[in-house]
Order: structure tokens, then sequence, then C-alpha cells
């Protein structure tokens, strides 16, 4: 009887633990992988300012971003840091598709 | 004829890489500028548009005539003769790095051959500053707005006249970079300087009535009510670049002072009037 309660005790413990451990691995899988994605949306942002195409608010982003993930919001976090990436790229090829001066139709040369 | 001549020579030159992209010279783009708004507004005289938005729009002029009574910017100017005339701590003043001051707005920007780029005024007056040990400036808010308020009233009446030198193809460099950067769309809503201050001059955007981009430069610095006091040029490019949600780029960095050399170079023949008055 006695001896029941204690196997049932520790085995409880037993999946309470193990079941804690994944938490706390997945806690870094996820801190890792949304880390590489707000790499992934710096690197991004700063191939856009280099032509000259950052927009006003991607760095914000990113820097939001960070700090969701130091709270543990990896979900938003991700979001965020997929979001500025975006608007990295889109920075980029916006500059990229003026590379020449094109003078509007507008004005008239004699 | 000649021009097609011109514009053949530089086709092969650049080894017809880009048929598209028109080779115009300074000259040819100011007529053009100018006969746009000529054209836009044929009753608004062409030195009418120093005034803004308000060389086009009849109700706001006349608030604003109101409001140039009691100039805003009266007592940035006094405040900024006083830095004018007070020594440095060596001793030396404004005057030393300026002998023809303090009339020197209608002097800038200008190319500066020996530093191969733009120099705008706010630059040089920071220079000065560097030279005799003192602290510079932040260029777009506090005290430079109200010793650049002094020097544009001691400048009014001087007409723009910026030129490109022909005998340096870097300050034609400069010119064609500043004007690139007008006509390029930025930000998140796409849009140009052009889209506004050309394409869509006259036309309201929320609350305002988009000026016209002839006599941008003429009244800077310019008190803005928004703002509440006097303001630079760059913190009115800034301003811009911001409301398109694109990244500003630095006060008097090089894409701000080419902007200013194009911008400028664009009213050439218009008086000076800073410091001015805005809503
Ligand atoms: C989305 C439209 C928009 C775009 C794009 C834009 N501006 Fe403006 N700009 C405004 C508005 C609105 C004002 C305030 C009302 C006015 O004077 O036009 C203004 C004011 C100004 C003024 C002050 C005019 C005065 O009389 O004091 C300058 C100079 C200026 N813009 C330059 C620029 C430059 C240079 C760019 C490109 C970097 C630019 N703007 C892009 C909307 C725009």
């Amino acid at each position: 009887m006695h001896k029941r309660k204690v196997l049932k005790f520790s085995l409880l413990a037993g999946i309470l633990c193990s079941s804690m451990t994944t938490l706390a691995l997945a806690d870094e899988v996820s801190t890792a992988k949304v880390q590489k994605l707000i790499d992934a949306a710096d690197a991004a942002r700063k191939q856009a300012a280099e032509v000259g195409g950052e927009w006003r608010d991607t760095g914000k982003m990113i820097k939001k971003a960070k700090g969701l993930l130091k709270k543990g919001d990896f979900v938003a976090a991700a979001k965020l840091a997929n979001k500025a990436a975006k608007q990295g790229h889109l920075g980029y090829e916006q500059a990229m598709s003026q590379k020449e001066l094109k003078l509007p139709s507008y004005l008239h040369y004699e | 004829m000649k021009q097609l001549f011109r514009k053949l020579t530089l086709l092969v030159m650049t080894c017809g890489f880009i048929a598209s992209a028109q080779a115009t010279t300074p000259e040819e783009d100011l007529a053009a500028f100018q006969n746009f708004f000529k054209k836009r507004f044929p009753n608004v005289e062409t030195q009418d548009y120093i005034n803004g938005a308000y060389s086009i729009d009849p109700v706001g002029r006349e608030n604003w005539e109101a409001i140039e009574e009691f100039p805003p910017y009266e007592p940035f100017i006094d405040e900024g003769q006083a830095m004018w005339e007070t020594p440095f701590a060596n001793g030396k003043t404004y005057k030393d790095c300026f002998p023809d001051g303090p009339a020197l707005a209608g002097k800038y920007p200008h190319w500066d051959k020996d530093k191969g780029m733009v120099m705008t005024l706010p630059l040089a007056l920071n220079n000065c500053r560097k030279a005799n040990g003192e602290k510079p400036m932040k260029y777009k808010k506090g005290p430079i707005n109200s010793i650049l308020s002094y020097l544009s009233y001691e400048s009014r009446g001087q007409v723009t006249n910026v030129v490109v030198p022909s005998d340096d193809p870097k300050a034609l460099q400069a010119y064609e970079d500043g004007k690139k950067f007008y006509y390029t769309r930025r930000g998140q809503l796409n849009f140009s300087c052009a889209h506004c201050h050309l394409q869509n001059a006259g036309m309201i955007l929320r609350t305002e009535i988009l000026s016209p981009a002839l006599g941008h430069t003429t009244h800077f610095p310019v008190y803005r009510s928004k703002w509440g006091t006097v303001g630079t040029l760059h913190r009115r490019f800034t301003g811009c670049n911001k409301q398109v949600r694109a990244k500003p780029f630095k006060a008097h960095g090089e894409e701000y002072r080419n902007l200013e050399y194009f911008l400028t170079y664009m009213s050439n023949g218009l008086p000076l009037n800073g410091p001015g008055a805005r809503k």
C-alpha cells in the first residue's frame, strides 16, 4: 500500500520533470529559431539601407521583436521579425527597380 | 538636332546600356521645371512661388498675411544677431570665418571644389565653430535656427543663383544625385518628392495644400505653427521622408546636401525671403 503510493508519486514527479525539461528545451529551440528570423530581418533592413531604400519603421519593428523574444513571446516576435524582413526586401526592390532615373512625362523638355 | 547628337554620343559612351535614361543638362531641367508650373498655374507670377502654398491658395494667404504682420520668427532673428556678434571663447567671431557676412544665404548651397562636396550654410557655420574650438550645433532644432533666421533676414532680396560648375564633373554628379533623389519613390507609401510637390501640387493632403516645389528653398528657416518654432530645411526634408514612411537621412549628410543643391537650383532666379512663416 505504502509502497504503491511512493511509486505513484515518483512516477508522477517523473512525468512532470520530464515534461518540464522538454518545455525548457522547446524554449531554447524557439529562442534560436526566432533569433534567426530577427537576424534575417536585420540583414534585409541593412541591404535596403545600403541602396537608400530603408523604410521608416523596419528598425523599430526589429527592436520590438527583440523585446518580445526576451519576454518569451515567440509567436509575436517571429511574426514581427517576418514583417520587418518583408519590409527590408521590398525597400531593397523598390530602390533597385529605380536604379535608372526616369523623369516624369509631365516635364516637357524642348 | 544638337540635342539628338548629344543623346546619341551619350548612348555610345555608355555602350547603349541605358537607352531609356535621359541625359538632360541642369539648364534644361530648370526650364522644364519652371515651365511645368507656368502651365499648371498660369495665373501665378513666377516670383510669387517664394510664398509656398500661399501662392496658389487665396484663403490661406489671407490668414498668412495677417500672421506676417507680427512675424512669429522675429525673436529668432534678434537671438541670431546676438549669436553672430558674440565672440567665441577664443575671442573670434563668425565674421572672421565669413568676412562677407551676415548676408550670406545667397551664396549657399555651392559646390566646394577643394572639399569635393556641396557646401551648405549650416555646414559652413558648424565648420567655423569647430575651427574655433566651439561645439557644433544640431542641424534640425535649436540655436541653429536663430542664427539662420538672422542670416536669412539679412539676405532678403538676394537672388537664388546656384551654379553647377562645368569644370568639375563631381559637381554635376552631385547635382544629378540630388535630382535622382527627388524623383525616386521611397518608403512604404511609394511616393517621390515630385509626386506631391509637382504632380499633385495644389491638391489637398489631409488638411494641407501641397505646395509647389518651385520656391521651396527661398524662405528657410521657417516658423511653422505645427512645430511652434523655427525649423531648418533639412528638418523639413526629414518630415517629408517620414510622411511616406521612408527612413530619413542624416541632416547635412551627402544625400540631403545633394538634394538641397538640386532643389535650390530649380529655384534659380527667385529672390530669397527668409525666414518664412507657414501653417
Ligand atoms: C505625401 C506627400 C509629400 C511628399 C512625398 C513630400 N512632401 Fe514635402 N510637404 C508635404 C506637405 C503636406 C507639406 C506641408 C504643406 C506644404 O507646404 O506643401 C510639405 C512641405 C514641404 C516643404 C516646405 C514648403 C514650405 O513652403 O515651407 C518642403 C521644402 C518640402 N515639403 C520638400 C519635400 C521634399 C524634398 C520631398 C522629398 C524628399 C517631399 N517634400 C516629399 C507633403 C509631401
